[in-house]
């Protein structure tokens, strides 16, 4: 069993005192701050996390600093976790005492970057944007410039690339990309700041390990990540990142090797699960085994080789979009094949992970409210039941997704006279509501508007009894229980 | 290592019971003594449920035997679960005599012991011994006794008073059996709580836990003991019958309302009903209401009025009173008529089940092949991983499969054969990390059982072993010429693996 270490996104916990910047105007001439990293800016944060237990009420407000910097006109990149759930984003300059409002232009959870731009764009016009290197050498030097904790004004670390490697992000904890760690102390409010080689930035400054496990080990995001990103939103959207959806089980052992039909060159790695609604759903099965991608031999271990280093299959299809095509060949029992994919988003992942910037969705009713199940419902809630577990921790496993896209918990049962017999069975996922199927919080809606009969009946998955409650008891107590419990909205069901 | 602690506690005991001594009043008190009364000393050694070829460490335990007629001794089957070696101790002289458990029931939690020897030294050994009677007529507000007895033998009481009689699971998984509870504090003179509980001389139950915390004791009551000695009298032992069946209370009156009950009407409703148990060959459906079992009308709680004990859960109409082959009788209301269902009690024994509940005293099925270490799903088995249970993975998709055991039995699985665990061999080479996976088929033939698989790698044709999974990565293959290599390193090499599969 490996180690599981956790990752800390490098936000400061605490709001930056503004005061502390107010600096002699007289003093401009005499900084040490070279003019070129005048575009290296403190972005100040406040922010709100949303409240996934009350999700009525609008959340918790909070604040961090971090880093950001100027890549093009009244453009600043920084992490997308600097800036989530944002309520008010302020820059400011090392030299300029004053902060100037910004908002988010574009946000990649995915990769953790965000592109953001001052509201008054005059202040900035005169700085010159940084230019972008490439993916830098092992054990070549790197200075890393941020606002990181313990002071004020911008500070300069150094170190040297240690490792490219595909690591985990976690910002989202489910994305993972290439990524390149440093020995140059990265510290709390160095996320989002610029990671340079001869006067290039050749990383965004991201994450490091917390615990006392690792040390001198920070991360950052490296150039092709960041162009990606650049790319992708060049027509005005964030697309997202497209993947395989497939799991890839190393061929190491020499009777599946020889039962694959492969040959000694090294070359293809077998197929151990496939995704239905993945780019590859209903081409690839487990057992195939993939020989290349665009040309580029993967190999028995998963891995390609790309620009002279070995690297994950998926850094492959990491550099693509939304609908662009690879050519896929793969060996089906013993025969080789050759399949082009386009290749498209896996939207069941993104439940999986942490979401930002959304508002909870939530239905109310009599009392019991209903919640879509994701990340941010078992973090907040912490449930326990078995079911509950089972069906988030498999979700994409056992494909459950395909059945109920949107798995609906029972999370709370607010106490009313009207359902004081049934508060035992809050925590509950809800397989059915008055017959009809609850795939998703909108079936709530659609379930609860159906009067045909006089009760409405939940039916919650592995409990062996229906949640009752009489109609017509159960709208008196609907206000009432609004009132009692200081809700406002009794659904908040998305944008559409 | 474990030798020498046991010795410095052994040197520590005696020098606390020596300074106890030396300050007791010179003149010694009349010790009243108990004839009925045996000292059990136990060592129990339980398997390793993740590495089956091994046991644990053995573990010591003591408790109090009652003596019964025909030279038998009562304890619960907790104390002699899993036992290499039992004997019996007179508390006073300190003779002791071999024993063996003649019959157990894990849940009834009840074993009956005999002397492991030739007759005519137990016959000695009984000889200053008194059987004891049972009294089943404890009622609530009855005072009892719990009977210890101290370092010579000298009979230790302490007085109880039943405050409550409900029903509950004892050890193991199942249904509820008969439990009186009592408040008190007891100080436990030997290291288990199998303790008899006495009134007016006669044996009222065995003491079945004791929370410290809260003073509170539950005591396995007569007429379960009663049950049992009866069951075992006619030479074969059936165990305790069951309906199968679930039942969910029916207080909440929009519930009520919704099943089409009167607000007084009684019954429970039907929420599961085991496939294959008594009250599903009777015709009982989920859904259906329950009224009355054997002439018993059960209230909203299903509890029936009992004579004795007053309100108790219905399942002591079954559990405590009735027997194997029994005829039974249900009154239930199905879309809004009252029907009758009859039918005979049976029981579902534990290895009937897709997943075994419990096992004691045997080894655990497996099958080694070259490295891979296949098992049969058991209960036991999932909670040897405690919390983990919650967190991993593959145990919480392990435990969500036991929750459904119908959709399996009904595609024809006896037991479900998965993959447990993989050593690093040659053979297994790249498997390492996998676990938790239910296997499907192997070289072509279904599983249903370990038995399957055992036949499964016998009748191989070609070089390969081919094994299908019902997870990633779906499929293994293992060289059939580098297994048998592995095999016999596994039992000559570091692991030293007695033996390569336990079929049962």
């Amino acid at each position: 069993m490996t180690l599981r270490l956790f990752l800390l996104p490098f936000v400061a916990a605490t709001l930056v005192s503004g005061s502390a910047w107010a600096q002699q105007e007289g003093q401009r001439a005499a900084s040490q701050v070279p003019p070129e990293w005048e575009g290296i800016v403190n972005i100040g944060v406040s922010v709100l996390f949303p409240d996934y237990r009350e999700p009525w009420n609008a959340g918790q407000p909070s604040g961090g600093s971090g880093t950001g910097f100027l890549i093009g006109k009244n453009r600043f990149l920084t992490n997308a976790h600097v800036v989530s759930n944002a309520t008010r984003i302020l820059i400011r300059t090392t030299d300029d005492p004053k902060p100037h409002p910004a908002k988010i232009v574009h946000i990649a959870h995915d990769c953790d970057l965000a592109l953001i731009e001052a509201e008054n764009a005059a202040p900035f016009e005169k700085m010159t944007p940084v230019d972008f290197g490439s993916i830098p050498r092992l054990n070549t030097e790197v200075i890393a410039i941020g606002y990181p904790i313990g002071g004020d004004r911008m500070s300069v670390t150094r170190g040297v690339v240690s490792r490219i490697d595909f690591r985990p992000y976690s910002h989202t904890s489910v994305d993972s990309h290439l990524c390149i760690q440093v020995d140059a102390a990265i510290n709390p409010g160095n996320s989002g700041g610029p990671v340079m080689q001869d006067g290039k930035v050749v990383g965004v400054a991201f994450q490091g390990f917390s615990g006392r496990v690792a040390q001198n080990v920070g991360y950052m995001i490296p150039v092709p990540v960041i162009q990606r990103f650049l790319k992708d939103i060049e027509d005005g959207r964030y697309d997202h990142y497209v993947d395989l959806a497939v799991s890839d089980f190393p061929v190491e052992n020499p009777a599946q090797h020889k039962a694959l039909g492969l040959k000694d060159d090294g070359v293809g790695v077998m197929i151990g699960d496939v995704e239905p609604a993945g780019s590859v759903g209903g081409l690839l099965k487990p057992g195939d085994v993939i020989l290349a991608i665009d040309g580029n031999p993967v190999l028995n271990n998963g891995l390609v080789r790309i620009e002279g280093d070995l690297v994950n299959m998926n850094e492959i299809v990491e550099r693509k979009f939304a609908g662009d095509t690879i050519q896929l060949s793969y060996q089906r029992e013993g025969k080789k094949e050759t399949a082009n994919v386009k290749l498209k988003r896996f939207d069941p992942y993104v439940r999986l992970g942490s979401q930002y910037n959304q508002r909870p969705r939530y239905l109310v009713y009599a009392g019991l409210v209903f919640q879509p199940l994701d990340r941010n419902l078992q973090d907040a809630h912490q449930i326990r039941d078995a079911s509950v577990n089972y069906v988030f921790e498999r979700y994409l496993t056992d494909k459950l997704y395909v059945e109920r896209p949107e798995p609906v918990v029972l999370t709370t049962i607010l106490p009313d006279q009207v359902n004081t017999w049934l508060t035992p069975y809050a925590q509950s996922l809800v397989d059915e509501i008055n017959g009809v199927p609850i795939k998703t919080l909108d079936d709530v809606k659609t379930a609860l508007a159906k009067k045909d009969k006089p009760f409405i009946e939940v039916r919650l998955h592995e409990k062996n009894r229906p949640l009752i409650l009489k109609r017509d008891l159960a709208e008196a107590a609907h206000p009432r229980i609004m009132q009692t419990y200081n809700i406002q909205e009794d659904s908040y069901l998305g944008r559409d | 290592m474990h030798r020498l602690l046991s010795i410095l506690l052994f040197f520590v005991t005696h020098a606390l019971c020596g300074g106890q001594e030396a300050s007791k009043p010179t003149a010694a008190p009349e010790a009243t003594q108990s004839r009925a009364l045996l000292k059990v000393n136990v060592t129990a050694q339980p398997y390793d449920l993740q590495l089956p070829w091994q046991k644990q460490s053995p573990v010591n335990s003591r408790g109090l035997g009652v003596v019964l007629e025909g030279n038998r001794v009562l304890v619960t089957a907790q104390l002699v679960a899993d036992a290499t070696y039992i004997e019996m101790e007179q508390p006073d002289g300190g003779q002791k005599l071999a024993a063996k458990v003649i019959a157990v029931d894990y849940e009834a939690n009840l074993a009956l012991l005999e002397s492991a020897i030739d007759a005519g030294k137990a016959k000695a050994f009984f000889a200053s011994l008194q059987p004891m009677g049972i009294d089943t007529s404890a009622r609530i507000g009855d005072a009892v006794a719990v009977w210890q007895t101290g370092r010579v033998g000298e009979l230790i009481q302490t007085p109880l008073t039943i405050s409550k009689i409900l029903t509950r699971r004892y050890v193991v998984e199942g249904s509820g059996f008969l439990v009186y509870e009592t408040t008190g504090i007891i100080r436990s003179e030997a290291n288990s709580f199998t303790l008899p509980v006495i009134k007016d001389g006669k044996l009222a139950g065995l003491l079945l836990s004791y929370d410290s915390k809260n003073q509170v004791t539950t005591i396995l009551p007569a007429p379960i003991i009663e049950h049992f000695l009866k069951d075992f009298a006619d030479g074969a032992y059936e165990g305790f019958p069951g309906l199968g069946m679930e039942f969910q209370v029916t207080l909440d009156g929009q519930l009520r309302e919704y099943l089409g009950m009167q607000p007084d009407s009684p019954g429970v409703l039907v929420s599961a009903v085991v496939k294959g148990a008594s009250a599903e060959k009777a015709g009982l459906k989920k859904g259906d209401i329950l009224l009355a079992i054997n002439g018993h009308t059960l209230d909203a709680r299903g509890d029936y009025q009992d004579p004795q004990y007053g309100p108790l859960s219905t399942s002591h109409i079954v559990r405590g009173k009735a027997y194997v082959g029994d005829a039974f009788e249900l009154k239930i209301m199905r879309d809004g008529q009252e029907q009758v269902l009859k039918g005979k009690l049976t029981r579902k024994n534990p290895e009937d089940y897709l997943v075994t509940p419990y096992r004691f005293d045997k080894g655990p099925p497996y099958l080694l092949m070259g490295g891979l270490l296949f098992q049969e799903l058991s209960r036991p088995y999932l909670d040897s991983f405690g919390e983990q249970q919650t967190e991993n993975s593959a145990l919480l998709r392990l435990n969500h499969i036991a929750r459904h055991p119908d959709e399996l039995e009904e595609a024809g699985r006896q037991k479900l054969v998965f993959l447990s665990n993989v050593l690093p061999t040659p053979s297994a080479q790249g498997y390492d990390q996998l676990g938790g996976i239910v296997v499907n088929q192997v070289n072509g033939r279904t599983i249903r059982q370990l038995r399957d698989l055992d036949a499964a790698f016998k009748e191989l044709k070609g070089h390969t072993h081919v094994i299908e999974l019902d997870d990633f990565p779906h499929v293994l293959y293992l060289d059939a010429a580098a297994v048998e290599q592995d095999n016999l390193r596994l039992q000559s090499g570091a692991y030293r693996i007695s033996g390569l599969k336990r079929l049962e």
